[in-house]
């Protein structure tokens, strides 16, 4: 069968030249991240020679460990983890409550809602930026995770929300009638037989959330100006260095920040571009 | 068998029926909406809607934090104040230009990506990872890994430049070459974005379509403008919205790369509305600021709608 494909479809389906592409498209993809790891492996000296060098000659962890020592770099990961974790639950949270509600129930204004609600996806957070900074600060919250954990939520829940609509909307009313028949409340049914059925989606959702979270930068940068409470991109992005820019440093800590998203990204890679492509969009 | 199952959902409601605690669980479906609703309602009314009708108000009031006194209606003189102000009009053309120049940039480089990617490769996960690995990346840290790409004597770029016996650039120290590095270093960052979704797009269209077209003799380049476009267009809109309208919030990649310089030359927008409302703490201005950028992308939205409408 493929050989009639590679027949028919002439030239560009050739496997020389597909190789080729697919080299061209993961250097595309993987080059930049490849570049800083080669870098942070590069010794000082090696960082500063000139021509400079490729791959590094004799790698070293010594710029993890300035990485770690240099600036509070755990902090800022812990930061960035403890704000994109609680923001995701939030967001779970609240988005299943009103998915539920907007796949299962009777309401009138439906259309309306989801309409309201695809629209808040396309609002510019940044003109907020005023505004969201005057009530953290009339609320005592400028300089805690809640400043952020309160925006990242709203960035989220339109594409959670509507993941998880389309998600209930697949799941059979049959299995949680019967939940409900052996005495089941209908929010006792939700946690215990739809949410469970659509546990997928539900992951889905949650790692988009996580990553809107991890990624954000300019309300951290904005509302979080103490460097105990800076997340990881504010954190790398203000390191002072005594002299110059402090690369073999940053390229370490880079390091240190894409890692655990990465990871997230190699492990559910499916799961993520079929909630991208289908629930929600939002770049 | 369905009237056994329901005389026992009856019975059971019942039974639940007598406990004012069972009641309070189990709501009708009306009340039960409500409460699923509410927590949306709430934080969309703390977050968005308080803050834009505050964000309007407050760009017609002079307050600044900095002074310390207490706000006066200012009537448009804010709007006033930005119509004379030269790095207004600045960080507004370069924002619309980063829009004019990436937006299209990331639909072609996002459309050969998705097309190279739509080939039959045996393995499937490389490649996915390589468009994925992109739209993760921390806007900030793209930024932050290309300032590093460009730099004028250890950057990659300018290696390459010279190894193909051309003069490195020194890229930040020139408002063109800084923001031609912006640039780039955007696009790459949002097309492979654009080509998930138009990869998505292309996987929907049926084969037999290009199937049919061979039959009658049309060829590759008839086929993709005559089948492979108009398809794609639906998928293609919607990303082109959301990218204009991060586009025009432009904040992260410049500020890593060159925080605004040299001089404002590279400053957004965003960069400035930023500037203005935590630097200085003038909120008054940073607020009119803002409701412009509002307008924008309000605009940019309400064309976009219109022309789907129009082509439907």
């Amino acid at each position: 069968m493929s050989h009639e494909t590679t027949t028919n479809r002439s030239l560009l389906s050739g496997k020389p030249l597909r190789i080729l592409i697919g080299f061209i498209l993961v250097v595309n993809g993987m080059f930049p991240a490849l570049w800083i790891l080669f870098t942070s492996l590069k010794t000082e000296a090696e960082l500063t020679a000139k021509p400079i060098t490729w791959l590094p000659h004799a790698p070293t962890m010594a710029n993890y460990l300035r990485a770690f020592t240099d600036q509070p770099l755990l902090l800022f990961l812990f930061n960035s983890f403890m704000v994109a974790i609680l923001s995701t639950a939030l967001t779970l949270f609240i988005s299943v409550l009103a998915a539920y509600a907007l796949a299962r129930l009777q309401i009138r204004g439906r259309d309306l809602i989801l309409s309201a609600i695809i629209a808040v996806s396309t609002f510019p957070l940044v003109t907020l930026l005023v505004p969201l900074f005057e009530i953290m600060r009339a609320l005592g919250l400028l300089n805690t995770w809640i400043a952020l954990i309160l925006p990242y939520t709203v960035l989220s829940l339109p594409v959670c929300t509507l993941i998880l609509v389309s998600f209930f909307e697949g799941i059979p009313r049959d299995l949680e009638n019967s939940a409900m028949i052996d005495g089941c409340t209908r929010l006792g049914a939700l946690f215990k037989v739809v949410v469970p059925l659509a546990a997928p989606g539900v992951f889905t959702a949650g790692i988009l959330a996580f990553v809107n979270s991890w990624d954000e930068f300019l309300l951290a940068l904005s509302f979080n100006s103490n460097p105990m409470l800076r997340t990881l991109p504010v954190g790398i992005t203000l390191y002072q260095g005594e002299f110059a820019f402090p690369w073999p440093v940053i390229s370490a800590a880079l390091v240190v920040g894409i890692v655990p998203v990465a990871v997230l990204i190699v492990i559910f890679q499916e799961r993520v571009v079929s909630g991208l492509t289908s629930g929600g969009i939002k770049g | 068998m369905a009237t056994a199952s329901e005389t026992t959902l009856v019975r059971a409601h019942n039974e639940s029926a007598t406990k004012w605690w069972t009641r309070f669980l189990d709501p009708s479906e009306r009340t039960l909406a409500v409460l699923l609703l509410l927590p949306t309602a709430l934080l969309l009314s703390l977050i968005i809607v308080y803050p834009v009708c505050r964000l309007v108000w407050t760009s017609f009031q002079n307050l600044s934090l900095t002074s310390g006194a207490p706000a006066t209606f200012a009537g448009i003189e804010n709007y006033a104040l930005m119509l004379e102000d030269p790095v207004f009009w600045e960080t507004t053309w370069n924002t619309v230009l980063i829009t004019l120049i990436t937006v299209p940039g990331a639909l072609l480089v996002g459309m050969a990506l998705a097309l190279m990617a739509n080939l039959p490769f045996k393995r499937k996960w490389p490649v996915r990872l390589s468009l994925l690995i992109p739209w993760a990346l921390p806007l900030a840290f793209a930024g932050l890994i290309f300032a590093w790409f460009f730099h004028s004597e250890y950057g990659v770029v300018n290696d390459v430049l010279r190894r193909l016996g051309f003069e490195g650039v020194i890229w930040f120290n020139s408002a063109k070459w800084a923001f031609a590095a912006i640039c780039l270093t955007i696009i790459w960052k949002t097309s492979s974005f654009m080509a998930l979704i138009i990869l998505a797009g292309l996987q929907t269209i049926p084969r037999s379509l290009y199937e049919a077209a061979e039959v009658d003799g049309a060829g590759r380049l008839r086929q993709f403008f005559e089948i492979t476009l108009p398809l794609l267009k639906p998928s293609i809109v919607v990303a082109l919205i959301f990218r204009t309208i991060t586009a025009l919030q432009t904040f992260d990649i410049p500020f890593t790369m060159t925080r605004g310089g040299p001089g404002t030359s590279t400053a957004t927008l965003a960069m400035y509305i930023h500037q203005n409302t935590v630097d200085f703490l003038d909120l008054g201005y940073g607020s009119a600021l803002a409701v412009v950028m509002f307008a924008l992308s309000m605009g940019v939205t309400a064309v976009y709608l219109r022309m789907i409408r129009a082509k439907g």
